[in-house]
This record gives structure tokens, sequence and C-alpha cells, in this order.
């Protein structure tokens, strides 16, 4: 099972225009998420299309973490 | 982390080789840059493609227009690559590119090299050629993801 997660992070409120990494794991939701200097919440994990090599790749939602 | 497994975390160079990836980090130069710091400029000539190591980039597109201001289109984590629109067409750099983290580092690899690499190791040039379209790829459905 490939360990890579090549990530699209949307952000589904503000005007953040998201972000794609890499990480080694699969977030789940509810999970929070740093991305520069904004804390999010893990609204929605999708599958964007089909794994290759060690890769996954995925679409991950998110909103702004409520503090 | 060593280079070598840092560059084999690396989209770009999945599916190659460990002797082909050593070729690779061969031609590679580290560079860091510190929050602010403009790492490429839209519009500039360049030769060089980028791979993250650690920190986030900002991606920045202005305009036609000369009073247009730059406006973020992504950011940009680990693992990433930026720079490879230019390596592959020898176009200008279509965005301007900044470190947005207190240190980013970034490995350099100048079209040169790597063109002289890939001419000469033909299953190299394929597998790389090919991540760099996928990778594209998902840069095109983030954008249009983004966009809904």
């Amino acid at each position: 099972m490939p360990e890579n997660y090549k990530i699209s992070f949307v952000i589904t409120d503000g005007d953040h225009p998201g972000a794609i990494l890499n990480t080694d794991h699969r977030p789940e939701i509810g999970d929070r998420i740093t991305l520069g200097k904004g804390e999010f919440t893990v609204l929605e994990v999708i599958d964007l299309i089909p794994a290759r090599g060690d890769f996954n790749y995925l679409h991950v939602s998110l909103k702004m973490a409520e503090i | 982390m060593d280079l070598l497994t840092i560059l084999g975390n690396v989209e770009l160079l999945d599916g190659v080789s460990p002797y082909e990836l050593e070729s690779i980090a061969s031609m590679c130069q580290e560079r860091t840059y510190q929050s602010g710091d403009v790492i490429t400029t839209q519009g500039d000539p360049g030769d060089e493609l980028f791979v993250i190591c650690t920190g986030f980039v900002e991606v920045l597109r202005s305009g036609t227009s000369p009073e247009s201001s730059p406006k973020t289109v992504v950011n940009l984590g680990q693992g990433q690559i930026f720079g490879e629109m230019a390596l592959v067409d020898h176009g200008l750099r279509s965005a301007t590119v900044r470190a947005i983290s207190e240190k980013t580092v970034v490995q350099v690899i100048h079209r040169d090299d790597f063109e002289r690499l890939c001419d000469k190791n033909h299953h190299l040039g394929y597998i790389v050629m090919r991540n760099i379209a996928a990778d594209l790829s998902f840069k095109l459905r983030h954008q249009l993801l983004v966009g809904q």
C-alpha cells in the first residue's frame, strides 16, 4: 500500500487559495491541519484519482478551525 | 533526512531506480529561503526546477494589466515542484513564487543538466516527463476544485 499522500487542500470558507503538499498519512474527517499560519478542520476526504506507484492522490476540503 | 530519502518521496522521481535517483541527486543544489524571499519572478526567464524539501511557498499571478496586483493562486508544501513549466517549454516564468515559512529548503535542478541526463537515459527521461505531466494535471485539478 502506498504511503505517500499528495493532497489538494481546498478551503471552503474565506479567500485562502488552498494548498498542495505531500504527507505520510491519510487525513480523517475532524482532523486539525495547519497550513502556513492558518489552522483548519477537515470536512471531507476523497480519492481524487487512482493511486499510482507509491502515491495516493486526495482531495481534502477544509474549514477554518474554531479557536 | 538525507537527500536520497527526500528525493525518493518526491512524486517527480517516483518510479526511477536507486541508481537513477543518485544521478538526479548529484545534480541538485540546495538553497534555503526565509519568509518573504522571492524565488522566481513572473515574466523573468527561468532555467531551474525547484523541489520543496521543507517549508511552504505561495504562487502569485499578476493579470495582464500593469495596474493589477498579484493574487495568490496556490500554496505549495513539502514534496511539491515548481518552475517545471519554464523547464519544459523554455518560456518565461508564469508566476512569482515566494517563501512564506520561516525556513524553506529547496533542491534546484538546472535545465541543461536535466536535459543532458534525459538525453543520456531515455527511461529516466520518460519517467520524469510523465511525472511532470501528472503534476501539472494535479495542479489543474486543484484549480478546478478551488474554482467550484
